[in-house]
């Protein structure tokens, strides 16, 4: 069973009852009395019911008082909205900022409840269905919640306890703010017929109504058509958050443990702070750093840039773990910093256990790839013949045997398939992997190399020049480190589980081995692959990402657990793989395979522009800049009719009281 | 003796009995009585009053003869008298529930009426019977629930205020089958005189017709209280009917009242009509007014008494 409107109800029983109730007094009130005849009382009673439509309606004050109780109860079932705002009926879209800057906590409760308190007036005051069920006149809204995706919470209804419920669900996320998607799919629905089309036109332009601290990320070229009404959420800038951090073991000695985290303060002023770093909640060390104000870095005063301060913390943790680090701002006695932001105060990380590597090698021959990667700190490097290699790779146990390898390097070899892996390949790339192979080139130099990359690292390239390479052409997700002057040198490409290392040459045709750079790229390769790759994993993720585990048993139900839910079932699918895409708060994710050991995924906010929670006057679109409403969003409808029913009860009550009175007489 | 007397001055005072003595019931009708009164009668008859001669037959009363007729002209002859009869005087008083009821929440004029129809049929029974009237006194309520029969002279006073003082109010009426009753128990004319107040539902007119004829001098005397002609109630009641228990819910209003009134005043003159078009007097006594008043006043104008 459900009530529709159970508040109407609960008004009309507060109403009626107590006036049934005194009708019901009344009633009693009638003085019983004996008289020897009714006979000529029964006579005048007829004459004056017959007559009564002549009479003229005599000076009576109860009458008075009667008509105007009547009178307010028609008047309050009429219902009356006392309209502040004169707004044609439209259709609106109802959009709440529910990404990470919507948790601060700068406005009580936070932001996102203000932001849902609002939207909750403003449904409030829309032209609602009337008691008559005239619903012509009635104003529709849709609500979708969005963050780096929109969810759809409610199509366009009329019915503003639909509404009101949508609103009311929606939750807090970490995520990042965007509107491209959410525009697209309020511009969809908004063009097609809601729940209730009542003949409405497809075409009206629906108005966007917009609840968020104005922190969105890439709306400078967005266009969006249609009106849009801006409620800025948020008053303070003051916080203090991790805005990256990672954490790796030394590729030499993988006991080391390298943390990396930059600290972000968007306050006026500078902030001291404690940075913790703990594995598994065990604290193991504390910096203090004092983070400059907001804006002291940038010439350009009105785009301010956080002051930032980036930490390093190098310890040693032979096991795995989660490293977490977290920031907590020192409060002075003269200082009145509040951070009040929380879910970016802490990062984590997945720290895999200390392992070196075992390589295979599958080559022709080649003598330079071969002694660089023998000098490696390697656990095993296996050199394999490509015809063997190509001839295996049609073995059912070719895939257990390349997973016994963390990496294999291909030099000129092209196997039909390859399993799932890290490649570092050079010459002509495998096919299946998007990549377009349009050519062979000559003569080539190196134009330009990502040098701050940690594959490149103290890698000079200048003097790097191919006889002839591949040309070819790279899906849009590879990423480029180095080119020549036609085609890509080295570049990055993950696909189907599997990471790539393409270099696009043979490196005998290259005067690379006879560089520096060469043993460099060779040592860098094996460490990028073997540590920083391990972000194949996805164990250390952002929010919003999807957790991905395979090589579950296909149809078995699994239990994950968040940092906002304790324990939710994921069904296996029929490969045996889960998809677990509701990760939209930072923390620890762990899903519990009861045949391995448990996966632990850490979800991070690291977003800059989540971080910074200052809040946006003005939101520039690319067709228009939409200024922030002067005032909340407000109910600019009143009803008026509760009002009017209490008049008539006052009324009535005074009614009652008159009468009472006159009894006495 | 003693006891009886102070019965009947528990209804009339005994200087208002003085007043009395003075008084006879007039008839306008002569009727027939059926003993020798201090009235005259058509009849020929023993009284001192001469009316004619008439030649003697065998069997008349030799007491009658005229001697000095016979010595002038040798021939009998009867002496005739005028004929003086009795009058019976037939008081019908309403002791139905609505007689002893009053709409006055004043308790000193609850049984008002009750007490004035009372006295009133003392009064008019006392001045009967020290007439050398005949008297018959009946209450009635739903038909007749009370009689004294053929009473006459001084020595029936106790008997009557006894019967009056212990007949108590209550009861529905139904006027109709107390004229049926009393008519058919009556004998002979006479004059009759109906106490009540005339607020039957099923009307009176059937009941009056019984009563009027060229037998009976009809006196209707309506008693009603002041409550009655002139109500002073307010607020929202609910009338209950003593007699039935019949219900009225009204909001007392001008309005209202006007039309009480004017129901009132229609059904007393409807009456008043009834009565006098068919030979009957009708009288309309306010409760709250004295009995001697109504007796010494009223009744000797429109000729009941002198």
């Amino acid at each position: 069973m459900e009530w529709l409107t159970p508040l109407s109800g609960i008004y009309a029983a507060a109403f009626a009852i107590p006036t049934l109730l005194l009708l019901y007094f009344l009633k009693l009130k009638r003085r019983e009395k004996v008289i020897g005849c009714t006979l000529l009382w029964k006579r005048a009673v007829q004459d004056l019911q017959v007559n009564a439509p002549f009479q003229k309606l005599r000076r009576n004050i109860l009458l008075l008082f009667q008509l105007l109780a009547i009178l307010g109860i028609l008047a309050a079932i009429a219902g009356p909205v006392l309209s502040l705002d004169t707004a044609p009926v439209g259709r609106y879209v109802i959009l709440v900022d529910h990404s990470g800057s919507m948790n601060a906590t700068d406005i009580p409760s936070s932001r996102l409840e203000e932001a849902k308190k609002q939207a909750r007036d403003f449904v409030e005051s829309l032209r609602g269905e009337s008691f008559f069920g005239v619903k012509d006149n009635a104003d529709q809204a849709m609500v979708i919640a969005f963050n780096s995706s929109s969810k759809v919470m409610c199509n366009f209804v009329s019915d503003k306890k639909q509404l009101l419920r949508a609103i009311d669900d929606i939750k807090p996320t970490d995520g990042k703010s965007l509107l491209k998607e959410t525009l697209q799919v309020a511009q969809a629905f908004a063009q097609s017929p809601g729940v209730e089309t009542n003949n409405r036109s497809s075409l009206e332009p629906a108005k966007i109504v917009l609840f968020s601290d104005g922190k969105i990320i890439g709306v400078d070229d967005l266009a969006v058509g249609s009106d849009v009404i801006y409620h800025q959420i948020g008053k303070e800038a003051d916080n203090l958050g991790v805005t990256a951090m990672q954490a790796k073991r030394s590729y030499e000695h993988p006991e080391e443990v390298s943390v990396f985290a930059t600290i972000a303060n968007y306050s006026e002023t500078e902030q001291g702070c404690d940075i913790q770093l703990s594995i598994d909640n065990n604290v193991k060390k504390v910096k203090f750093a004092s983070i400059p104000p907001s804006g002291s870095t940038e010439l350009d005063s009105k785009k301010k840039d956080p002051g930032k301060v980036s930490v390093s913390f190098s310890l040693e943790h032979p096991g795995a773990g989660v490293v977490e680090v977290r920031c907590i701002p020192t409060n002075d006695s003269d200082n009145d910093f509040v951070d009040y932001l929380a879910a970016d105060d802490a990062a984590w990380s997945i720290l895999p256990p200390p392992k070196k590597l075992s390589v295979m090698l599958v080559t022709e021959g080649n003598p330079a790839l071969e002694s660089a990667f023998g000098a490696c700190p390697l656990a095993k490097l296996e050199i394999t013949n490509s015809n063997v290699f190509i001839q295996n790779s049609d073995n059912k146990t070719f895939e257990d045997t390349a997973a016994d390898y963390d990496v294999i390097i291909l030099d000129n070899t092209l196997p039909e398939k390859l399993p799932r892996g890290r490649y570092l390949i050079f010459g002509e790339p495998p096919e299946g992997i998007g990549v377009e192979v349009t050519g062979e080139i000559q003569n080539q130099t190196i134009v330009d190399w990502r040098w701050q990359h940690s594959l490149l690292k103290y890698v000079d390239m200048n003097n790097l020049y191919a006889a002839k390479c591949v040309e070819m052409t790279l899906p849009r997700d590879a990423e480029v480190l180095a080119e020549f002057n036609e085609t890509p040198a080295i570049s990055i490409l993950r696909r189907n589980g599997s990471a790539f290392i393409l270099a696009g040459f043979d490196v005998m045709d290259t005067n690379w081995p006879f560089e520096t750079s060469f043993i460099l790229f060779c040592y860098n390769s094996m460490a990028y692959l073997g540590t920083e790759m391990d972000t194949l994993d996805k164990a250390n993720m952002l929010v919003s990402q999807i957790i991905m585990v395979d090589d579950l048993i296909s149809q078995k139900e699994y239990k994950i657990a968040g940092p906002d839910f304790d324990s939710e079932k994921l069904l296996a699918s029929k490969t045996g793989a889960i998809r677990f895409s509701g990760t939209e708060r930072a923390g620890i994710y762990s899903i519990d395979i009861p045949e391995k050991e448990t996966k632990i995924f850490a979800v991070n906010m690291l977003s800059e522009s989540e971080s910074n929670i200052a809040p946006a006057n003005n939101i520039e679109f690319s067709d228009k800049e939409v200024a922030a409403q002067e005032s909340a969003a407000g109910n600019s409808n009143i009803p008026i009719w509760p009002y009017l029913a209490f008049v008539a009860l006052i009324l009535i009550f005074v009614e009652w009281l008159i009468y009472n009175s006159k009894m006495r007489l | 003796m003693a006891k009886t007397l102070r019965k009947i001055t528990q209804l009339l005072e005994p200087e208002f009995m003085a007043k009395l003595d003075t008084l006879d019931v007039l008839s306008r009708k002569i009727h027939h009585g059926r003993l020798q009164g201090e009235r005259r009668s058509r009849r020929r008859g023993q009284s001192v009053e001469f009316a004619d001669h008439r030649p003697y037959v065998v069997g008349d009363d030799l007491r009658f003869v005229d001697w000095n007729i016979y010595a002038r002209l040798e021939q009998l002859f009867l002496k005739m008298f005028l004929e003086e009869q009795d009058l019976t005087v037939h008081i019908m008083v309403d002791v139905s529930g609505s007689v002893g009821s009053n709409i006055s929440d004043q308790a000193a004029d609850m049984d008002m009426r009750e007490k004035y129809i009372k006295k009133l049929a003392a009064a008019l029974g006392y001045v009967s019977m020290v007439n050398n009237n005949r008297v018959t006194m009946s209450t009635f309520a739903n038909g007749v629930v009370g009689q004294l029969a053929n009473m006459r002279g001084r020595n029936y006073l106790p008997e009557m205020a006894e019967f009056l003082l212990s007949a108590t109010c209550s009861g529905a009426s139904n006027f109709d089958s107390t004229c049926k009753q009393a008519v058919s128990g009556r004998i002979g004319s006479g004059i009759m005189i109906v106490l009540s107040d005339f607020m039957f539902k099923e009307g009176y007119e059937q009941g009056l017709r019984r009563l009027i004829g060229q037998k009976y001098d009809l006196y209707a005397i309506q008693v009603l209280t002041p409550d009655e002609l002139e109500p002073k109630i307010s607020g929202d009641l609910k009338l209950v009917d003593i007699e039935d228990s019949d219900t009225a819910e009204i909001t007392v209003s001008s309005a209202l009242l006007k039309y009480y009134k004017r129901n009132l005043s229609a059904y007393c003159n409807e009456l008043k009509e009834f009565c006098t078009r068919r030979g009957g007097v009708y009288v309309l006594a306010n409760a709250s007014d004295a009995v001697e008043t109504m007796v010494l006043k009223y009744l000797q104008r429109v000729s009941l008494l002198h």
